[in-house]
């Protein structure tokens, strides 16, 4: 029973030893062993998930503890292997020593986010994340982290709120016991008894929390931080930061549901065949998918294109866990699963190309898929599975998260994740083109493929994007066990809802017939003579190098025309002349209130004596 | 195994055949209507033919070669899934939401060859092709919502046999708006006016067609006509009633009877993208994205709630 501590503290520790050794080359191997203890050690308890695996000490009367259930395991194991991967990458990418620190310590806080046990431990792994991956992007800009930090805060007050409040009602803060409380309070209500929740309280709790989980998986509106914190650090922490970090606003969702459902249904009643307080999640997760893909499309940095596709792809996740069955619940984990294995792999990506060009915005890249063509292999397997394109990860779970939405009779929200996956193709093509396709600017004439250790994580996460694609049998099995009953029936290769089927290896076979058929036509044909990217028809106009004639520059013009009036609404504006007013609020404050003169403090002094006497304390 | 593969190939050929065809009586029709003769219903074949044996070929790279042919390789795909008859190969996993991808992907292979030649007409049709296909995806995603939901099934084999029950989709309410809308949306599937935006004849040099030559327009060619067959095989599966006779004792007889009804559907439908692209002058980009974002989507939108009512 006490490997649990150990997969949580063992990347702090190898961070601690990292940061303090400075030596490269010792504080690599270090680094990488740290975030390889908790993948080895979580495969290792795999066989005996069956039995409870808890760890628990007393702290002050209270229970601390941590726990690795079905559920816990399947997000602790996407921790492990996106942040082994990143930690990876932080090899080639990482500038400084501080840098090993915080990036394993987020990743102990996320681990001790998902393997808690009570909601001391949850909220005390929560700040442990937050701070970290706060400093993480600190040290690369002042404003973007302190967005992100305040946000954040804002999130951790509402949750530490809600925390108090159902500590003061229940007496207890260990996850099984809240659960039963509150299952026993629908009970009650149910009964027609007052319950100990009032319909006010349930809301104020379900909205705090809604607010702390909302904040971390960027949730629209307050998605804000995320395009400026993930933009704004090292790329191959952000596999990380977008890829699991996330993920624990996600898990958080989860937990609502383990914790409060049958209180929040018997409260709030249905809204047709989804729980009322879950359609207001999937809601709201539409509205991330579509605002989110949007702006993606209109970005001309690389960096933010992927962390509002993030946002996006978390909106997914958010419309499968508002739906509240048990087959979307497994749909949203599912999409969680590949969003975290396909992001991982284009932050990778996009680590290495700044790593090996140094630039950042579209405009100054081009033609990089010949000078780079591992990382180009794997940018397209990441593109096919982010579209969704089978037999990819990322259509395995958009199918589930589709057919689960939409045999629920939801149609708002099924007409919500088409338009998503439209939009996923158009931002990844505008990546693709302005990437790698075209005329290449001369400057990255001398431009090298990926360094070993980003090319090893790259691999890792692309061979998963195809495995788990091919055979999305492996996690839907895995999802199966959490419910304990087979939601997702058919066996390895095959899923199969009653209702739909998807057979990934038979797909990949006759995919692989019909491409051999095309290939076959082409073989046929006359030999192939290889012309430069300048000898394309351009009505007479000889095409020379200096003029580049690739569109890398405001790509889809058409659609910031069209979106102009929506585009005029901007949250983070919204958010900021909040922020704005507050300041000038403190500035009238301090000129006329705590102006520093010391006489004034002491009026202030002798007023409020004066009314503490006039009120009789 | 062997029969498996035998049937797939039987199916390919006939698609190519069938696609063909629907090429060459679009631009007889187009041209009847424009007081032209045109051109015998046989020469894209013949133009096919004289792509795919050209001496020289020219390329820029492995990701146009491979580009084209997992644009092909593709539209087989999607086609075995789609239920023909009695005879189609992977009916049984005719997922809806599946084959809508796929039908979907070839453009993405044909995107990809053409922005690798780095011609800025291709990047230039790449952008608009995807634009359309985002603006098309609102109205198509709530018509194949209202399908889903009516029928209570994916399957398309499975909604093609509860029409056989109980009459075709579009004589009820609910999916009578949905096929409408589906019908404006395989206009721009189709490419053809007014939502050709992506190609443009004469405005932008075919778009992502501009580079291709050769082989590669060759088998381009190829799976423009299997795309046309896809396309309106499943328009009339899912909405026409697709067609499953039984009424022969003869197994032979009762395919090419299915075959021969499944025609005439997908002749009508395509007929109607005919007459429509031959009135109609083309839309800007942003006219067609404002244009499906409002009739189209209200009336696939009123579909599918009525549908899930």
């Amino acid at each position: 029973m006490n490997e649990l501590p150990i997969i949580v503290i063992s990347p702090l520790v190898a961070g601690f030893l990292a940061w303090l050794l400075r030596i490269r080359g010792v504080r690599e191997i270090i680094g990488v062993a740290g975030s390889l203890i908790p993948l080895a050690l979580l495969i290792k308890l795999y066989p005996s998930l069956g039995e409870r695996l808890e760890f628990t000490i007393n702290v002050a009367g209270f229970k601390l503890g941590l726990m690795l259930s079905h559920l816990t395991w399947v997000f602790s194991m996407i921790a492990a292997v996106v942040g082994f991967t990143a930690i990876l990458g932080m090899i080639s990418t990482a500038r400084d020593n501080w840098e090993w620190l915080f990036a394993l310590m987020s990743l102990t806080g996320v681990l001790g986010v998902f393997m808690a046990y009570d909601l001391i431990t949850f909220f005390i792994a929560w700040e442990i994340m937050t701070f970290a991956s706060f400093m993480m992007v600190l040290k690369y800009n002042r404003h973007a982290s302190l967005k992100y930090f305040i946000l954040s805060i804002v999130g951790a007050y509402a949750m530490l709120i809600a925390i108090g409040l159902i500590y003061a009602k229940t007496g207890t803060l260990t996850f099984p016991e809240v659960s039963v409380a509150f299952t026993q309070d629908a009970m009650r209500r149910m009964m027609g008894g007052s319950g100990l929740f009032t319909k006010t309280e349930t809301m104020l709790i379900y909205g705090l929390f809604l607010l702390a989980f909302g904040v971390k998986a960027g949730m629209f509106p307050l998605h804000v931080w995320a395009p400026d914190a993930y933009s704004e650090t090292n790329q191959s922490y952000t596999a990380m930061f977008s890829g699991v970090l996330s993920k624990a606003g996600v898990y958080g969702f989860i937990l609502l549901y383990i914790l409060m459902y049958g209180k929040l249904v018997v409260e709030f009643g249905h809204f047709r065949s989804a729980p009322t307080f879950g359609y207001i999640i999937a809601f709201l997760g539409g509205l991330t998918i579509i605002v989110g893909g949007i702006l993606a499309a209109l970005q001309e940095d690389i960096r933010k294109l992927f962390a509002y596709s993030s946002i996006s792809q978390i909106g997914y996740i958010l419309v499968g866990l508002g739906v509240g069955t048990a087959l979307s619940i497994e749909a949203a984990i599912y999409h969680a699963i590949s969003h975290a294995l396909f992001k991982g792999l284009f932050f990778l990506i996009v680590a290495t190309l700044i790593y090996r060009t140094g630039k950042t915005e579209f405009k100054d890249f081009g033609g990089l898929a010949e000078k780079m063509p591992y990382t180009f292999a794997m940018a397209f397997i990441a593109i096919l599975s982010l579209a969704g394109i089978p037999p990819l990860v990322g259509f395995a779970s958009k199918w589930l998260i589709f057919e689960a939405v939409i045999h629920e009779n939801l149609p708002i929200l099924g007409g919500m994740v088409f338009f998503g996956s439209a939009i996923g193709f158009v931002y990844l093509i505008r990546f693709t083109y302005a990437v790698w396709f075209g005329q290449r600017p001369s400057d990255l004439e001398g431009t090298k493929d990926a360094p070993l250790p980003l090319a090893i994580a790259m691999g890792i996460l692309g061979a998963l994007n195809v495995v788990f694609g091919v055979a999305p049998g492996i996690v839907a099995q895995e999802l199966n066990k959490i419910f304990d009953k087979p939601v997702i029936a058919g066996n390895i290769w095959e899923l199969d809802l009653g209702f739909g089927r998807y057979n990934g290896l038979l797909l990949t076979i006759w995919m692989v017939i019909g491409v051999l058929i095309a290939a076959i036509v082409y073989f046929l044909g006359a030999n192939v003579r290889r012309v430069p990217v300048t000898d394309t028809y351009q009505s007479g106009n000889p095409i020379t190098m200096e003029y580049n004639l690739t569109i890398r520059r405001n790509f889809f013009l058409p659609l910031r025309e069209v979106m102009a009036f929506w585009l005029k609404i901007s949250f983070d504006r919204l958010y900021h002349d909040i922020w704005k007013s507050i300041e000038d609020f403190a500035e009238t404050a301090r000129n006329y209130v705590y102006n520093g003169n010391v006489q004034a403090y002491a009026w202030y002094l002798a007023i409020i004596l004066v009314i503490l006497a006039a009120m009789g304390v | 195994m062997l029969g498996v593969f035998l049937k797939a190939l039987l199916i390919i050929l006939y698609a190519t055949l069938v696609g063909f065809m629907f090429m060459g009586i679009i631009r007889k029709v187009t041209a009847r209507i424009q007081r032209r003769i045109g051109p015998p219903i046989y020469q894209p074949i013949i133009d096919t033919i004289k792509f795919l044996s050209k001496k020289e070929n020219i390329t820029h790279g492995v990701i146009y070669d491979f580009g084209i042919i997992f644009a092909l390789g593709a539209t087989i795909l999607a086609l075995m899934f789609i239920p023909l008859g009695g005879v189609s190969i992977l009916r049984a996993y005719g997922d809806l939401i599946l084959i809508t991808f796929l039908l979907e992907i070839p453009m993405l292979g044909i995107m990809f060859a053409a922005m690798s030649s780095g011609n800025p007409y291709a990047g230039i049709g790449a952008q608009r092709a995807l634009l359309t296909m985002l603006a098309i995806q609102v109205p198509l995603g709530f018509a194949i919502v209202a399908l889903a939901e009516y029928y209570g099934t994916f399957s398309t084999y499975e909604i093609v046999m509860a029409q056989q029950a109980h009459g075709w989709s579009i004589f009820h309410l609910p999916l009578l708006l949905a096929a409408i809308a589906y019908d404006i949306v395989l206009q721009a599937m189709f490419g053809k006016e007014p939502f050709d935006i992506m190609t443009a004849p004469g405005e932008i040099s075919l778009g992502p067609m501009v580079e291709f030559g050769g082989k590669h327009m060759g088998i381009l060619q190829i799976q423009h006509a299997i795309g046309l067959f896809a396309e309106t095989l499943f328009f009339s599966n899912i909405f026409l009633g697709g067609a499953v006779v039984t009424t022969f004792a003869n197994s032979i007889l009762n395919t090419l009877a299915t075959l021969g009804i499944l025609l005439i559907k997908q002749l009508a439908v395509l007929l109607l993208a005919i007459f429509i692209s031959t009135i109609f002058p083309r839309f800007t980009i942003d006219q067609a994205a404002r244009f499906y974002w409002k009739w189209p989507t209200i009336i696939a939108a009123l579909g599918a709630i009525l549908a899930s009512l």
